[in-house]
């Protein structure tokens, strides 16, 4: 099974994501660890203090990667609280339990507003699972 | 990232790695010098036209992008009245382009969040000084933009200095700027310089979600990021002179213009709402071409909870742009004194869903990326603009000029009383800084006397001039098109960016 990977695509005025994982829990967490890495904005970044348990609940696999992404999203901004290391506890079509660990910043993140549905899919590749997803930032 | 190496790295976007597949092409005929067309039969699932205000340049760049595969997937969304149309300055967004225009029928069409975007109301607001350019001078010019950057919170969560309690919240989100008179914020003069008096009363708090209001809690009197700015600007041209006399513009005055929206209140109500509605379309029998143009029948249960919500975000971000006056004018007042009063020209949305009527029907327009426009006689038109038409007002890209014009009455026909937003952008954020550092960016800002402060280079780099439409041939086409009349030409003396 190949490594996850992720890279990013041009767009006019958004952030496109395309990422790649052998299953969809490292799907998940891939697209997680690039997420995170947009909302340092190049900064390096260590995690630190107890991990946090982040569980979300979606209608089908593609809407549960926009929910995932806009829960991190969301304790960024009010956290304060950026993740960036995961583990999946849990993943199923529709339910992600995860394990995540971040650093905390005194200067919320800059950027990203939400993950959208637009041009959206989680599709079958050889060897596992490629994703495509657009930032509005 | 620890808080004592937070400053040690570059603050950019990750460098695209892949190339995107070129959009698919459409048959279209151009009706007029500014208009182009794209018939009903171009796609199956086309409901209406798809329209674009352009002349051939602009047609050119928006044909480059994604845009106009956008628009006609808005086409297709149920009880689309008329045409779907794109401004001059539009570009690709998700799912609705930006520089979108789409009305639906109230009776058995849609109301989309994704039709007015993550950004609900973000607009712009245009304050008019005592004083001329020549009569503030560089120095105190330099003073005023330091002490508003220090006023004006900026950045992506960057708190608020106002404190409310929860009550005074849902005030906020319920009667907007209203309120905020009542808190002694507003003058009685503001809210009739404002759309709707900046308080939409169809806004519903208890449709916001507690995570929005955590998100936009104290966010409010803040600029946030991307293009969102303050600018100090000089009056440079005046078309129209007595338009200009109406709205108290003249040759050579200092104004300010406030570009932003309802921070992550907004962008929390509009997550909250695509995925809400994404998961009852079905029950709806609404088949889409994209999810993120995730409807509800606007007379349904779930259209009429987002318009209570979307409205109440509205209120946020007319309040949000009322609090950052409130602190200008101080910082004016400080500076000049008696000569530091600051009197507001108008406050109008660009990504919003209003009910409207139009001829014989109620339409809810959806302007996302688009400036409403009403002109001379229109109701909705300020008593004090009767006469001469709503002031429009477009900001160009940061450190370019920015425009005053009003609407017309013929524009309520053409584009449901609808102009452009701005510039629009042409290139990527990573193409843009591949042309010019951040650093190149704000010396040649500064080369040309132009004050700036912004903490971000990286920012300053995504959002340079080159990276945007030629704002002028954008206004023209609006102009020439009958969609709004020019008034005045603002050019910048100092930015303050998020």
């Amino acid at each position: 099974m190949a490594p996850p990977w992720h890279r990013w695509v041009d767009h006019t005025a958004e952030v496109q994501l395309q990422v790649r994982a052998g299953s969809l829990a490292g799907l998940l967490a891939e697209a997680g660890r690039a997420l995170g890495a947009l909302l340092l904005r190049g900064h390096a970044a260590e995690p630190s203090g107890e991990p946090k348990t982040i569980e979300v609940s979606s209608v089908d696999r593609e809407a549960l990667l926009v929910d995932w992404l806009n829960e991190i999203i969301f304790r960024a901004e009010v956290e304060r609280w950026i993740a960036v290391e995961f583990e999946v506890l849990e993943a199923s079509e529709s339910h992600l339990k995860a394990s995540a660990r971040g650093a905390l910043v005194d200067d919320p993140p800059a950027l990203v507003k939400a993950a959208t549905f637009h041009g959206l899919a989680v599709e079958e590749r050889e060897g596992g699972l490629q994703a495509e997803v657009i930032f509005d930032v | 990232m620890s808080r004592k190496n937070r400053k040690q790295t570059p603050r950019t976007l990750p460098r695209p790695q892949a190339p995107k597949a070129p959009p698919p092409s459409y048959p279209s005929v151009r009706l007029n010098p500014n208009l182009v067309e794209v018939p009903v039969t171009a796609r199956d699932d086309m409901r209406v036209p798809a329209r674009v205000w352009a002349d051939e340049e602009l047609w050119k760049q928006i044909s480059r992008d994604r845009t106009l595969h956008q628009l006609i997937n808005v086409s297709t969304l149920p009880g689309i009245a008329g045409t779907a149309q794109a401004m001059p300055d539009a570009h690709e967004g998700y799912g609705f382009p930006v520089g979108g225009v789409a009305a639906f029928r109230a009776r058995d069409g849609v109301i989309s969040p994704g039709g007015v975007g993550y950004d609900i109301n973000c607009g712009v607001r245009l304050l008019a000084s005592e004083v001329t350019a020549d009569e503030l001078g560089h120095s105190r010019l330099e003073a005023i933009v330091h002490d508003l950057s220090r006023a004006i919170p900026s950045g992506m969560g960057r708190g608020s200095h106002l404190h409310f309690t929860d009550g005074d919240f849902d005030r906020v989100l319920a009667e907007g700027c209203t309120y905020l008179a009542e808190r002694g914020l507003a003058t009685a003069e503001d809210l009739d310089s404002i759309e709707a008096h900046g308080s939409l009363p169809a806004a519903d708090p208890r449709a916001v979600s507690e995570r929005a209001k955590q998100r936009g809690g104290g966010q409010l009197g803040s600029i946030g990021s991307g293009n969102h700015f303050v600018e100090v600007q000089r009056v440079e041209t005046l078309f129209d002179l007595a338009a200009a006399e109406a709205l108290g513009l003249r040759a050579g005055q200092v104004v300010i213009l406030v570009h932003t929206g309802s921070r992550g209140l907004g962008h929390q109500v509009c997550t909250d709402y695509v995925r809400a509605m994404d998961a009852v379309m079905a029950r709806h029998e609404i088949h889409l071409p994209d999810r993120e143009l995730a409807c509800a029948p606007f007379e349904s249960p779930e259209g009429q909870k987002y318009f209570g919500a979307m409205c109440a975000a509205a209120n946020f971000a007319f309040s949000n742009r009322q609090a950052i006056t409130y602190a200008m004018r101080e910082v004016f007042q400080r500076a000049l004194g008696d000569h530091g009063r600051l009197h507001l020209v108008y406050d109008v949305a660009h990504n919003m869903a209003k009910l409207e009527r139009h001829g014989d029907e109620d339409l809810v327009v959806h302007r996302k990326g688009a400036t409403r426009a009403f002109g001379p006689s229109h109701p909705e038109t300020p008593a004090r603009y009767k006469g001469i038409g709503q002031p429009v007002l477009i900001p160009g890209s940061m450190g370019t000029a920015s425009y005053a014009l009003v609407g017309t009455d013929e524009g309520f026909n053409l584009s449901f009383g609808s102009t452009c937003h701005g510039a629009g952008r042409a290139m990527s954020r990573t193409a843009a800084k591949k042309v010019q550092s951040g650093a190149e960016v704000r010396k040649a800002l500064e080369d040309r006397g132009i004050v700036v402060r912004c903490a971000s280079a990286g920012e300053l780099a995504e959002e340079a001039p080159h990276a945007y439409k030629d704002v002028d041939r954008v206004v023209d086409v609006v102009h020439h098109a009958g969609l709004a009349r020019k008034v005045a030409r603002l050019v910048p003396l100092g930015v303050i960016k998020g």
